[in-house]
């Protein structure tokens, strides 16, 4: 997967806003990125706003993708996110990437009994894209999908319309399954997470991709353990500088004491390799 | 066009703009990027991460932090020694089609010594005969994140002479130490190196900081200090450079906040004669090729030399 390099001589590309739309407290960033290579499920972009009042760009990943149209799925968590939820329609984003490794679909869908996608809050971010793929890598057998989402509250859960919007548009074609979402504040279902409907879901031979807050990834591979012939993939998140493997600063602890580069050796990786066999 | 290839003590640059150590990895940029950047990589030398003489894992997370107008890190020198180093990673680098130059850390001056020992050995069976132009070897004897060796060799005038001098005589190519600016004198630290034997000085490496988690109040790195770097410490870092320039007869590298062409004019006129840059790549990692070509057009415009810039701030108009 190649990025080249712009016209400008630079690495990094300056895309167009094409769209803001607010989904609750989160916003989907349409962009119009010349050159875009194309990304992998699970790939990101390091973006930051032309105007920035930061110094360094941010990692998002990368929520779907048409041609040279590429979205993402932004909180505003800080200062440089907040500028990248406030952009205006033909407002200039730089875009570094697709960097990381993504989802190996290939092998996450060979001998799938069911593929599960699990997402919490802005974690749902990468499954547009995914379940764009999975279409096209459902060709020989249909695919079985179940999608759960898990929001804080009412304002985050608006996003599961993106999910439900792919899915809907995968489901006609050759892929089957549901999509089912909690949110923290639902006061009929007090205190249900996203794990929970996990534990009562998940079955032997499921494959799980799953991208969210740690506490909940932790979650779900101590669960995953307990289940029969159950892999798991994660997509994790640091902070981080670069995001090409130059400054060794996103780093996460692995099971070995090791420490793998998020934005290099990751952001995906497998359960057993971060939080334990 | 004006031409503005520079020598840095028999290092012989296309143009000034270089990187600084552990700001830019090429083979793990090319993996994202493409092959293209190691047949045409974006800076006149490549500068390698510090490698040491045992492995290291480095500091624990979080490691690294934006602050206002820079980055504070605490990275601690990750690397797999010099052993490994010279099996995997000095190969491929000496086939880049720019020069390099290797930086390494250690403990104390024996240390040193002895991963120049490996590396000069390495690097005569690899290269041919004009190696010296073409590779240098960068003592990184300011890091701030290290408990033994690092800044405190940097610190102190004695120990930096030692170093330098104990690599000198296992060391036939460019010798640079670069200084930490974490001193009363960088210029005292220079002179101490340049007598002992290094005919490059690089200055500066990061100034020792510490950042706090907004919401615990605890100190927010890993490591709990870190070194900022970035825009914030230009200032700082140019009068660093015009005291070095003012004190040593030796070409120096300047860095400290570069993110533009008018960064670089600045240090080469406080007595820079190459420029790296650091945090601002982490950003845009081609933007010392695009500075070189901004560089040439500024000087075109004005009719300048390289020459004529380089230490310009200490002559009389």
């Amino acid at each position: 997967m190649a990025t080249g390099q712009s016209e400008s001589g630079l690495c990094r590309r300056l895309a167009s806003v094409v769209r803001v739309q607010r989904l609750g407290s989160l916003t989907w960033l349409v962009l119009f990125v010349p050159g875009w290579p194309g990304a992998k499920p699970g790939q990101f972009a390091m973006l930051q706003s032309e105007r920035s009042r930061c110094f360094l760009a941010r990692p998002f990943s990368v929520a779907d993708q048409l041609e040279e149209q590429v979205s993402f799925l932004i909180a505003p968590v800080g200062e440089a996110s907040r500028e990248l939820c406030g952009s205006r329609t033909g407002e200039k984003v730089w875009v570094l990437g697709p960097l990381g490794n993504g989802f190996d679909l290939e092998a996450v869908t060979k001998d799938a009994q069911r593929i599960v996608l699990i997402g919490g809050g802005v974690g749902i971010a990468p499954f547009p894209l995914v379940l764009r793929n999975m279409r096209g890598a459902a060709t020989e057998r249909p695919l079985e999908v179940l999608v759960l989402l898990g929001f804080r509250d009412l304002a985050q859960s608006q996003a599961a319309r993106l999910v439900r919007a792919a899915f809907d548009l995968s489901s006609r074609e050759r892929i089957k399954g549901q999509v089912l979402a909690v949110r923290e504040d639902d006061h009929r279902r007090r205190g249900v997470m996203v794990s929970d409907l996990a534990r009562a879901h998940m079955r032997p031979g499921d494959r799980l991709l799953a991208c969210g807050p740690l506490s909940m990834c932790r979650a779900l591979w101590e669960m995953c353990r307990s289940i029969r012939d159950v892999k798991a993939w994660f997509s994790l998140e640091s902070t981080m500088a670069c995001g090409v493997g130059a400054c060794h600063g996103c780093v996460i602890t692995r099971v070995d004491g090791s420490f793998a580069q998020v934005c290099r050796q990751g952001p995906v990786f497998r359960g057993e390799e971060v939080f334990g066999g | 066009m004006v031409s503005l290839a520079v020598d840095l003590a028999g290092l012989k640059l296309d143009h000034p703009l270089i990187n600084a150590s552990g700001t830019m990895d090429l083979f793990a940029l090319a993996e994202s990027v493409g092959q293209e950047v190691l047949e045409r990589p974006p800076v006149a030398a490549y500068v390698l991460k510090t490698v040491t003489l045992r492995p290291r894992v480095g500091n624990p997370p979080p490691r690294i932090v934006e602050t206002a107008c820079g980055v504070v890190n605490a990275i601690g020198l990750p690397n797999v020694g010099i052993e490994v180093f010279i099996r995997e990673e000095l190969p491929r680098a000496l086939e880049l089609a720019c020069p390099i130059i290797v930086s390494i850390g250690g403990e104390s001056a024996e240390e040193y010594a002895e991963v120049t020992c490996q590396l000069a050995r390495a690097v005569a069976q690899l290269s041919g005969s004009e190696w010296t132009s073409r590779v240098g070897l960068e003592l990184n004897i300011s890091c701030p994140n290290v408990t033994r060796g690092g800044m405190a060799i940097g610190s102190d005038p004695a120990e930096t002479s030692r170093v330098v001098a104990s690599v000198r005589k296992v060391w036939a190519g460019v010798l640079i130490a670069k200084l930490t600016p974490n001193v009363t004198d960088i210029a005292a630290i220079g002179k101490a190196a340049v007598e002992a034997g290094a005919n490059v000085i690089c200055a500066v490496n990061t100034y020792k900081a510490l950042v706090m988690d907004r919401s615990s109040l605890r100190p927010y790195l890993g490591n709990v200090t870190g070194g900022l770097s970035g825009p914030a410490i230009k200032p700082l870092a140019l009068r660093a450079i015009y005291d070095l320039y003012a004190a040593v007869e030796v070409p120096i590298i300047g860095m400290g906040g570069i993110a533009s062409v008018q960064d670089v004019l600045e240090f080469i006129s406080c007595g820079a004669t190459a420029v790296a840059v650091g945090s601002a790549l982490f950003r845009e990692p081609y933007l010392p090729r695009v500075l070189a070509q901004e560089l040439a057009v500024f000087l075109d415009q004005r009719r300048l030399t390289l020459e004529q810039l380089t230490g310009f701030a200490h002559r009389s108009v």
